[in-house]
Parts: C-alpha cells; structure tokens; sequence
C-alpha cells in the first residue's frame, strides 16, 4: 500500500509545489469566453486532458519515470519539452512550476531532488514540471501507474481550483466537474503509451489565451 | 551515516541570503517601505534583492523596477493565484524558488526582501520561506486594529504602524494604539513610521540588520 500512500500524498493539494499558481490556461480562455457554461468548462477540461495531458504531459512524465536517476536522459526529455511548447508563457510557466516542485523536494532532503535543482542552477538541466515529476516520483518508488493517475488528477484539479478563485464556478459545481472527468482520466492512464510515442498537444483556444494572457493587464495566476 | 543524514538536511535547507518577509493589508504601506529602505541599505552596503507578490496585476514589482532605485533585474515577481496567503505560507515554493533564482544570478546577495501582496490580518509568513518577518499596518486603518489581534500582528517580528502622520486628521489617538500595539504583542517591537517623510525607516533597518545580518 506504500506505493498507493506515497501517491496520494504527491496528488494532495496541500503538497507544496507551487501548482495553485497556474491556471493552466483557464484565466486566459475565461477572459475570452466570460461567459463559458458548465458544461463548455467540463468539455474544456476533458480537452486538456485529451489533447495536453494525454498526448505530451503524460508521455514526457513516463519518459523521466523511466529515466530514473540518469541526468542526461532527464535533460533529453526536458529539451525536447522545451523545443516543442510553442507559447512562451506555457514554456516558463512549466519550468516555474517544476523549480517549485524540486524547491519543495530539496527541502525535504529528497537527493534526486537536491541533484536535479543543481543542475538546473547550473543551466544544465531546464526543470519542466512533467520531467521533474516524473523522476522524482520514480525516485520516492511510486508505481508508474500511479504516478500517471497522480499527474493526471493534479492538472484536472487544478483546472478546477483555478476556475473556482476566477469566481467561474462554484466549488460545488467544480467537484461535480472533476468527478465527472475521474472516468475520462482513468481511461487515459489505463491506454498503454508507444514507446516511441511523441510529444503532441493542440488545444488552439487555450494556446491563443495563454500568449494574450502575458499581455493582460489584470491576471491572478501565472499563465 | 548520522553525518551523511545531516550534510544532506544541511544541504537541502542552505541558502545564502536571509530572507526577510513584508506583509500587512492592501494599502499599509508595503512597497513604501521597501522604497524608503532601498537608499538606506544601499548606503549601509547591504546587498539585496526584492520579491514581490501581487495579487491581480505586477503593479508593486514595476514600481520597483521603474523607480530608479535599484537594478530592475533584482526586482522578481512572483503570481500569487488569487491567494496571497497561500504563496507565503501554506504553498511558500514559488517565492522559495524565486530566491533560489535570485542567489544563483547575484552571488553576492545577502538579503532577499519578500513583499506579501496586501491581505489581511491573519497573514503569516512561514518560516520555511524566511527567516524574520515585518508586518505592516496604518493608522488610517483605524486605531482598533491592534486590539484585533490578527495572527500576523501578533506573530511577527516587528510590526510597523505606518502613516502616522494621518492620525490627527482620522481621528485616532496615536499614543494609545501604539501602547495597545505593544502590550497585545507582548513587548516585541513596534515601530511607528511616517514614510513618506522618511520617519522611523532607519529604525526598521537597523532592526533588520541586527536581526538578520547581525550588524548593530
């Protein structure tokens, strides 16, 4: 059960990693659409899941699950992130999020996590969250599956946190949304990935939001 | 192995900088006061860098950077997702990571000034982000407001009672929320300012130096 223990604690909101901040792009579709419905924020969410998560976060967490402790495998996954996240706000903000996810770690004397933020103090290594994740899950033994489930649910909630502090949604109705999205997220993680899968992700309205999001005179989260 | 354990512990909480939290409502006088320190560390030597929280816009972190006072590039933002509350003390690893990133660009740094996007009287600052910190209220916020006793005025290791100037035209009796500041805190220190006039900003330097930098 340690394993499953281990799982729930990285998915709890109350883990410190800095993820409240971002909004994953909600802040900048709401501020297009203000007057989404429930429903078009439940199809959006399942979109993120699907179209981001599905095809680029989860492959690039599998991939640094794998890597283990081999730095130069993890940098590999953390370039081609990097190389291949067109909005400069998605780009940053993922790689803020993994800085305060290894912060978190490194306090807490994990020593993955004390390697991997020297090496990205020392520009070797450039920190994206899923990578991050992904080896230092590996590194506290949580199994793959979990750790994907873990992923999964943490982008969903916090898709939902987020629409709840913009006022979109009530936290009643948010649960209602992410109890709704837990079938679609255990259908993903139980589909098996290709080894040789690539990294893919087209959401046009959230990429759009995202880069107006930089510009916005009044903004919450951090992308 | 009782070594390596503490090398590790010592290696996972070592930063190089004290870091120095600012918090207090909305309006208190927050950024002011960093203003008003920034010329009276540069003379003492003092090399620092600043961090800000804002809760809606990145207003506190350009008037810093457009003040012409210190180096724009030693001025971070941070977003506090709508909880500023929650940035400094439940969920403290953004600002943790934007002083890591602060100390990496600036080697020499020795003070890392955390400014907390205005909240309200329960704020507190966790102690796994600083390692002393001022809570700022003012005197047009009303002289009750120390009898409130808010975790944050009560907590904190120096509370500033700002715009002091103001408090013949509010109404309040300056005096007596000063004594009512200092008896619910305990006889920790209280320090009155009036910044727009440079009043007690020396004080509140000479109290962070003795506390974090050890310079009296």
């Amino acid at each position: 059960m340690l394993p499953l223990l281990r799982a729930i604690w990285q998915a709890d909101a109350a883990f410190p990693s800095g993820a409240f901040a971002f909004s994953y792009g909600i802040e900048g579709a709401l501020a297009l659409r203000p007057d989404m419905s429930l429903g078009e924020f439940e199809r959006l969410c399942a979109a993120v899941l699907q179209q981001r998560w599905a095809s680029y976060d989860r492959i690039a967490l599998q991939r640094a699950f794998r890597a283990g402790r081999d730095l130069d495998a993890l940098a590999a996954v953390d370039r081609e992130i990097e190389a291949s996240t067109m909005i400069e706000a998605l780009r940053a903000g993922s790689r803020r999020n993994g800085a305060s996810f290894l912060a978190a770690h490194a306090r807490l004397g994990q020593p993955l996590a004390l390697k991997l933020r020297a090496q990205v103090k020392a520009g070797d290594c450039l920190g994206h969250i899923a990578v991050m994740q992904g080896a230092i899950w590996a590194a506290l033994q949580l199994d793959e599956q979990h750790a994907a489930l873990c992923s999964a649910y943490t982008v969903a909630s916090g898709l939902i946190t987020a629409a709840v502090r913009l006022g979109a949604v009530g936290a009643l109705q948010g649960q209602s949304v992410l109890q709704a999205l837990l079938p679609l997220i255990d259908a993903l993680v139980a589909t098996p990935l290709d080894d040789d899968a690539e990294l893919e992700s087209f959401i046009p309205i959230l990429d759009i939001a995202a880069a107006r999001h930089v510009h916005a005179e009044l903004r919450l989260f951090a992308n | 192995m009782l070594h390596a354990l503490r090398q590790a512990k010592a290696q996972a909480t070592a930063t190089v900088a004290a870091r120095v939290g600012i918090g207090g409502p909305v309006g208190s006088g927050k950024t002011a006061l960093i203003e008003a320190l920034i010329p009276v560390l540069q003379r003492r030597g003092v090399d620092f860098a600043v961090v800000t929280n804002d809760l809606v816009t990145k207003e506190d972190a350009e008037r810093l950077r457009r003040s012409g006072l210190i180096d724009p590039d030693r001025v971070s933002a941070v977003e506090a997702g709508a909880c500023p509350h929650t940035v400094i003390r439940e969920d403290p690893t953004l600002n943790i990571a934007a002083g890591d990133e602060l100390e990496a660009r600036f080697p020499g740094v020795e003070l890392i000034l955390f400014e907390s996007g205005g909240d309200n009287l329960a704020s507190t600052f966790s102690l796994d982000l600083v390692d002393w910190w001022i809570f700022v209220i003012d005197v047009a916020g009303g002289d009750d407001i120390p009898r409130k006793r808010g975790p944050g005025l009560l907590r904190c290791d120096l509370l500033v009672v700002n715009k002091i100037d103001l408090a013949p035209h509010v109404g309040v009796d300056l005096d007596r929320m000063l004594a009512d500041a200092r008896q619910v805190r305990g006889g920790k220190p209280v320090i009155a300012t009036n910044l727009k006039a440079g009043t007690g900003v020396e004080a509140v330097a000479d109290a962070i130096s003795a506390a974090v930098l050890f310079r009296i």
